[in-house]
């Protein structure tokens, strides 16, 4: 078992609750938030939801945020329920700087895009909407409408998004990065969403009936809910009483399909498996299970198998509290997590409502409230599309001694292949020998034939993305010699793009009719983690990070953190984005590509990572840090962990000759290194700054492109730190080393 | 109607590899015959409405119907309302 975390604080926004109270009481009356659409503007009006009971008008106005300035519905509800985790955990300016903030959304600023798409398109009235489009974006506003935190990331694997969340925050307390961690995500309804699902027709035009025979689809929800998390030394250090604890958890993939669960719910049972041995607790420690119970056919039968395989006869109280909140996608784990959190503390079992028929071969869910016995041990399950399974163990806050966790020393990880598919020649090393380089603004990848790595029928409805980062990952899985990595993780900014781009359009211009299902499925970020751990058949832990230019960066965190805790012992880490001609367009409006001297390109790289070294090691990596909006005690603290350098691998020209330069080179003065002028501008573009900076160890050659003109060369290549900066804000330092 | 609709079956799915040929008209579509799965079926409902103003509300209508070209051509024949 390992120690429990502490949970110090805790804020929800759903239909049944503004508030912690409020939702209590809306759980003790039975009393569901389904019902007739509101707020969102759809043509599709038979379908009951679970609206937040406010326009996004109120709650900016709320909010205090002036008229004029954008405004997404998932920031805003972020910021409600964020105050509240923070206020209870009585967070000062101070502890939120030293904390981390991770948030989960899919949608991010859906809301506004798909009601200003034609406006980005066709003139410059919404600019200020397009840079709000993207998750990170909707991270960084609520995170920002409080002042600085730590770091910043951003989860997104469709609906087990805001779990995923919790369970990173959980690792980087363990691994002794920070002592707090602010966890959880926000998700407003949309027409986009509501499209997609019924494209695949899992929607319910009924109030949702999770585990009953007559069950027939879900109600979309949306909703916020944010936790405080911190180990128990600050918990004490700080004065704080914990609210409850969060004991263990599990992540595993189901591997079987871009969007329905096996009929076995392999990855629901290895999930639950996972975060039972991670508490130290058996099945028969389990007093309720909060259960992901969507009201699909699918789900609730694949999910009953699970939990009656795991658990056999001695099945404990079981219920979806969907039945209230509806499906609150990617913020359901966080939002179910507080539900647990208010049944653990109030002593009450949250009814499964509208339960009539028993299903066959499902379980039976509780319809009374009234415990049978005291409830100590909870589970709560958050599934997402690609079979990414996530369940969390919380606990009581009343264990008297809790322990400490112990600290961790950081030791090299080693990265054992690596592979791109990008503007340079695609699986290959030529750029170090004769580089490509372009003049144009925009240039699209160098596509290698795919048909060694998939057949036509299996690249059916694969886009280019799909195909370019299963092409890069299955090079560098053989090249290591690794079949099943035991994670696999993820960097996009933008998911499949093109796909995003195709349904975007024809809502806003052919209407809500006919909407195709694929478009939608790859529209979901995690589409790519998912695709390859289908292909491999590997269950193992599974995330994806949908957080701007930091996107892989967040994914290589991750990762870095896993294999140092052994919780893992092999990563498959990969960055991958797109670019079309549109969004080219929409990006060079917000600033951010068409700039003087910059070539937009597109990503695919793959690498692997090992805690252990070996023969393959190209390099290892001996620190990773990531600051948001850092002050200058923090850079420079990290400047010193780092120490000399031959070089520095920069993101951008601009970066040569900003003040931060000063406390990198103040021993002597680094060689400075380019890549971008290779590589091209793209979200995860840095996965391929560590790419071409593990080549040079690697190789020990230095191709003369890379030099930034007017730097002196690097004297040696042993030891090369690899900056990335996001937005003159969010910063990330990896240091590699000649093995 | 068995020609459209295979051609109209293979540009949706985008079945580079396959010709009208290729596709025997009373073969299973799901499952063995073509390999197509849930997804596919969905695709085939949107393009039922699209094409021939055929409204399916259960996916599960759709294993009945696409079971093979020769029953899904008779079933557009006598739903179409387009």
């Amino acid at each position: 078992m390992n120690e429990p975390i502490l949970i110090t604080g805790m804020g929800i926004v759903s239909t049944i609750g503004l508030n912690s109270d409020e939702t209590l009481a809306s759980l003790r009356a039975g009393k569901t938030g389904i019902s007739a659409i509101r707020f969102l503007k759809t043509a599709h009006q038979e379908f009951p939801v679970g609206e937040v009971a406010m326009s996004t008008d109120e709650m900016a106005k709320r909010l205090g945020i002036p008229e004029g300035q954008p405004r997404t519905r998932t920031q805003l509800m972020g910021i409600m329920a964020l105050g509240q985790a923070l206020e209870q955990a009585q967070l000062t300016l101070e502890d939120r700087a030293q904390a981390a903030f991770i948030s989960a959304t899919t949608v991010g600023g859906m809301d506004m895009s798909e009601q200003f798409y034609p406006d980005f398109l066709s003139n410059d009235l919404r600019n200020d909407y397009i840079s709000q489009h993207d998750c990170g974006a909707s991270t960084e506003g609520t995170a920002d409408y409080y002042g600085p935190f730590a770091s910043v990331s951003t989860l997104s694997t469709a609906c087990s998004s805001a779990a995923n969340a919790i369970i990173n925050g959980a690792n980087i307390l363990r691994s002794g990065r920070h002592e707090i961690a602010v966890v959880g995500g926000s998700e407003c309804l949309t027409k986009f969403h509501l499209n997609g699902f019924n494209s695949l027709m899992i929607l319910d035009e009924e109030p949702c009936r999770p585990f009953d025979k007559t069950r027939a689809g879900l109600n979309l929800g949306e909703g916020a809910a944010y936790l405080v998390i911190e180990t128990a030394a600050s918990a004490r250090r700080r004065g704080v009483k914990p609210i409850g604890l969060l004991e263990g958890y599990g992540n595993a993939c189901d591997a079987y399909h871009q969007t329905a669960s096996s009929p076995d719910g392999e990855g629901a049972f290895l999930s639950m498996k996972e975060a039972l041995a991670d508490a130290g607790l058996n099945p028969s420690d389990i007093d309720y299970i909060n259960a992901h119970g969507t009201g699909t056919p699918n789900n609730d039968s694949s999910e009953s198998q699970a939990m009656m395989r795991l658990f056999g006869d001695d099945l404990p109280p079981i219920s979806s509290t969907k039945s209230f909140t509806g499906h609150t996608t990617s913020v359901s784990g966080s939002i179910e997590t507080v539900i647990c959190l208010l049944a653990l503390q109030e002593q009450f079992l949250p009814v499964n409502l509208g339960w009539k028929h028993q299903m066959p071969d499902g379980i039976t869910p509780v319809t009374d409230s009234t415990p049978r016995h005291p409830l100590r041990h909870v589970l709560c399950n958050s599934f997402g599309f690609g079979g990414n399974d996530s369940s969390l163990v919380l606990g009581r806050p009343d264990i008297l001694d809790i322990p400490d966790i112990p600290v961790i020393p950081e030791t090299p990880i080693f990265i054992t292949s690596v592979a791109q598919i990008s503007i340079q020649e695609g699986l290959s090393e030529a750029w170090m020998e004769a580089p490509i380089l372009y003049e144009e603004p925009f240039v699209r990848s160098r596509d290698v034939d795919f048909k060694q790595w998939l057949s036509p029928g299996e690249s059916r409805r694969m886009g280019k993305l799909l195909k370019r980062a299963l092409a890069t990952s299955l090079t560098a899985m053989r090249a290591s010699g690794v079949e099943h990595p035991d994670a696999i993780i993820t960097g996009t900014g933008l998911g499949c793009i093109e796909n995003t781009e195709n349904l975007l359009t024809h809502l806003c211009f052919e209407g809500e009719e006919n909407c195709k299902p694929t478009p939608f499925m790859q529209s979901t970020h995690n589409t790519i983690s998912s695709l390859v751990s289908i292909h491999t058949q590997s269950h193992g832990y599974n995330a994806t990070y949908a957080h701007k230019e930091a996107s892989f960066d967040c994914a290589l965190e991750d990762a870095w953190m896993q294999l140092q805790l052994g919780r893992i012992h092999t990563a498959l880490v990969g960055g991958h984005d797109e670019m079309t001609p549109q969004y080219f367009g929409l990006l060079c409006k917000t600033g951010y590509l068409g700039n003087p001297g910059q070539v937009a390109g597109e990503t695919a790289v793959s690498m692997m990572l090992d805690a252990k070294p070996s023969d393959k090691a190209l390099c290892q990596i001996t620190l990773v840090r990531r600051c948001y909006r850092p002050s200058l005690d923090t850079l420079t603290q990290v400047a010193a962990e780092v120490g000399a350098v031959d070089a520095i691998v920069i993101p951008n020209i601009g970066f040569a000759s900003s003040p931060l330069m000063s406390l990198f080179a103040s021993t002597a003065a680094p060689a400075l290194l380019q890549y971008k002028n290779l590589f091209g501008e793209s979200y995860t573009a840095y996965g391929l700054g560590i790419y071409a900076a593990a080549q040079v160890l690697s190789h020990q050659t230095l191709p003369d492109a890379m030099l930034l003109p007017g730097s002196s060369r690097p004297a040696k290549l042993q030891r090369l730190l690899v900056v990335n900066e996001s937005g003159g804000k969010d910063f990330t330092f990896t240091l590699l080393e000649q093995h | 109607m068995i020609q459209e609709l295979k051609g109209k079956i293979i540009e949706v799915l985008n079945l580079e590899d396959v010709t009208p040929e290729d596709i025997d008209n009373d073969a299973p579509l799901f499952g063995e015959g073509l390999g197509l799965d849930s997804i596919d079926a969905l695709e085939l409902i949107v393009m039922m409405e699209k094409e021939y103003g055929i409204k399916l509300k259960n996916p599960a209508e759709g294993k009945e119907i696409f079971k093979s070209v020769s029953v899904m051509a008779q079933y557009v024949n006598e739903h179409r309302t387009k």
